[in-house]
């Protein structure tokens, strides 16, 4: 272990936080659709790389910018969200139960497709201002991450609008809070939660577009990443969007500072540590509530 | 005669009996292959089914034992000269212990969080492994020499033999614990824990204690078919054998036969091993083999979730019934 100077050690927090907010965004649909249905959606990782193979093949083709792709790929996944509620899991006779075994199964037949069709090299879409920096004072920051950061947030914001102030929002936070008690106030479940999985995806496939410019990815890849986003919505609390985001917050830190305090090598054990400590030090997550397991 | 051809034990006899003179009757060296990977496939599945199966409690990092397991052999085979087949079946002794500890902190989780636990275990075990150079070769991973016995290396005719009657060993000693289990309180205890795990530690069960025996056992035989397995190949590496995709295998094999059932995981694995390889050979890639794999469990998921078996035997049942609804009026 290694102890950085203090100019490093500022230099890091400011690449995780923006490395954080990044992985709020991601894991912001995870929770939503948690809180809405109680799935865990395992296959969220597979939906990001999606968003960023859409991203990466709209660049190879037309050279368009990977955030104005976002205008395309992000209603292509919210239909793709929408149907896989609608259609796939609504089957389900037991969701809470089975639907993680159905959404780990929606995920490798996923990364198949994707591997079969995009092959296996390691794919990053690198727009002319890849590699800018911007320095401001004597920290050098990147200018995708500094992007990506600002995207993510602008989209956090949009979902925090729609929850706050539309029908929509309301119906959804209804159910969150009590799915029985929202249906006998006339809120349609069924309807909220296609288009709440539909939402969640839609972020999904934002935050692949980010993910395209600033790491580089195979179809395998999504495996990193759903460990990723669900340590942190099990660290800020399932089903918690203000959660989520202060856990990304975190563990965007601490992974970067592990990277420099250890190795880069270790830094993904960060995720896997919390994961564990949480479930056993305060298994509702920062905040989040006790949720009763219905048999 | 016809009793005899309903009982089940004289169709274990001849199933026994087949899979003992298989290697000697079939010399091809992929029929052999497939039935060593099939064999071990319903080990790990009828394992995986203990704790999965009667205990409900979805599972994906199994592989993380299996992986262990095939690790501490290797290691002990390079270091020491511990010969595979006999230091398999003490060491993993050493993986169930470290299975104790890991269901200990991870069953206190329920559900979809348990899972999420699971998977995450493997990725601990993988990086530990590739990280720990010194001890682990890191991500180069382990060789081991040619398989032999008492200083003769095996001809590549006869290799596959030792490692046939192992195996069949081995899903024996499975089954055999496995159907002891069912057939226990024990067993019965971790139904109950399935069914309704409130109520079964109402009724007096140390729900906590039978959990996480049932974790222990299943990790063991884990263990055991890991260190074959790394001696059968002689070459283990972190991403290959520390793989959530292992884990999934089993459970799809489990859910696919009945998951909960004592022959349900061996019918599974005798239905997708070959299929596997078939697949494999046929379209070479592992990237169509996982489309398929995912495909079939989201299919088995969606419109057969109890499996085979007990799909099977429910239509067995309401034909039974319908008769004798005929033969009363």
């Amino acid at each position: 272990m290694t102890i950085p100077s203090s100019h490093l050690f500022i230099q890091t927090i400011i690449l995780g936080l923006l490395v954080g907010g990044v992985y709020a965004l991601m894991s912001s649909g995870l929770t939503l659709i948690f809180g809405v249905m109680r799935v865990i959606n395992v296959a969220h990782g597979a939906f990001l790389i999606l968003g960023a193979y859409l991203t990466y093949w709209l660049f190879q083709l037309t050279g368009l910018d990977p955030i104005i792709s976002i205008v395309l790929t992000a209603p292509i996944l919210f239909l793709i969200g929408w149907g896989v509620q609608r259609y796939v899991l609504t089957r389900l006779e037991n969701p809470e139960r089975s639907s993680v075994l159905v959404t780990f199964a929606l995920a490798i037949t996923m990364e198949g497709l994707m591997g079969t069709f995009w092959k296996t090299t390691i794919r990053s879409v690198k727009p002319e201002y890849a590699a800018e920096v911007i320095k401001f004072m004597t920290y050098r920051i990147p200018v995708t991450r500094l992007i990506g950061f600002g995207a993510a947030l602008l989209v956090l914001l949009i979902l925090y609008i729609i929850l706050q102030r539309t029908n929509l929002g309301r119906a959804i936070r209804a159910t969150i809070q009590d799915r029985n008690a929202a249906q006998l106030v006339g809120v349609n479940v069924q309807a909220v939660s296609a288009l709440t999985f539909g939402i969640g995806i839609a972020t999904a496939a934002v935050g692949g577009s980010l993910l395209s410019m600033i790491y580089s990815f195979n179809a395998s890849s999504q495996t990193d990443w759903i460990t990723r986003v669900l340590s942190i919505i099990v660290l800020g609390g399932m089903g918690s969007l203000p959660g989520a985001f202060i856990a990304a917050i975190i563990l965007g830190v601490m992974e970067q500072l592990t990277a420099v305090m250890v190795t880069l090598y270790w830094s993904p054990i960060v995720f896997y540590l919390f994961l564990f400590l949480t479930l056993i030090v305060r298994p509702q997550g920062l905040m989040g509530e006790i949720v009763r397991e219905k048999a | 005669m016809k009793r005899i051809l309903f009982s089940n034990r004289f169709w274990l006899v001849i199933i026994l009996i087949i899979l003992l003179v298989f290697p000697l009757a079939q010399h091809s060296q992929y029929y052999q292959h497939v039935m060593i990977m099939t064999m071990m496939a319903a080990v790990l599945s009828s394992s995986w089914n203990i704790l999965g199966g009667y205990a409900g409690y979805t599972s994906l990092g199994h592989a993380a034992f299996f992986g262990l397991g095939g690790y501490l052999v290797a290691l002990a085979h390079n270091y020491f000269g511990w010969h595979p087949f006999i230091s398999t079946w003490f060491l993993a002794i050493i993986v169930m212990g470290i299975a104790l500890l890991l269901g200990w902190i991870s069953l206190r989780t329920h559900g979809s969080a348990f899972v999420v636990v699971t998977i995450a275990m493997v990725y601990i075990f993988r990086l530990v492994a590739l990280n720990l150079p010194e001890i682990t070769n890191g991500a180069r991973g382990l060789t081991q020499p040619r398989p032999g016995w008492g200083g003769v290396q095996w001809s590549p005719e006869f290799i596959k033999i030792p490692f046939h009657y192992i195996m069949l060993l081995l899903l024996c000693l499975t089954i055999l614990v496995s159907w002891r289990i069912r057939q226990s309180k024990f067993g019965l205890g971790l139904i109950a824990i399935r069914e309704d795990e409130g109520k079964a530690e109402a009724v007096g069960i140390n729900t906590m204690l039978y959990k996480v025996l049932a974790f222990g056992i299943s990790a063991y035989f884990m263990g055991v078919a890991g260190g074959i397995y790394s001696y059968f190949f002689t070459y283990i590496d972190p991403q290959f054998i520390f793989d959530v995709f292992t884990g999934v295998t089993m459970v799809l094999i489990a859910i696919l036969g009945g998951r909960g059932t004592l022959w349900g995981p061996v019918l599974g694995a005798f239905i997708m091993e070959p299929l596997g390889n078939w697949i494999i050979g046929e379209f070479g890639g592992t990237q169509i083999h996982l489309t398929i794999f995912g495909g079939i469990l989201l299919m088995v998921m969606l419109f057969m979730p109890q499996g085979i078996l007990p799909t099977l035997s429910n239509v067995i049942n309401q034909r039974h019934k319908a008769r004798m609804a005929k033969v009363v009026a």
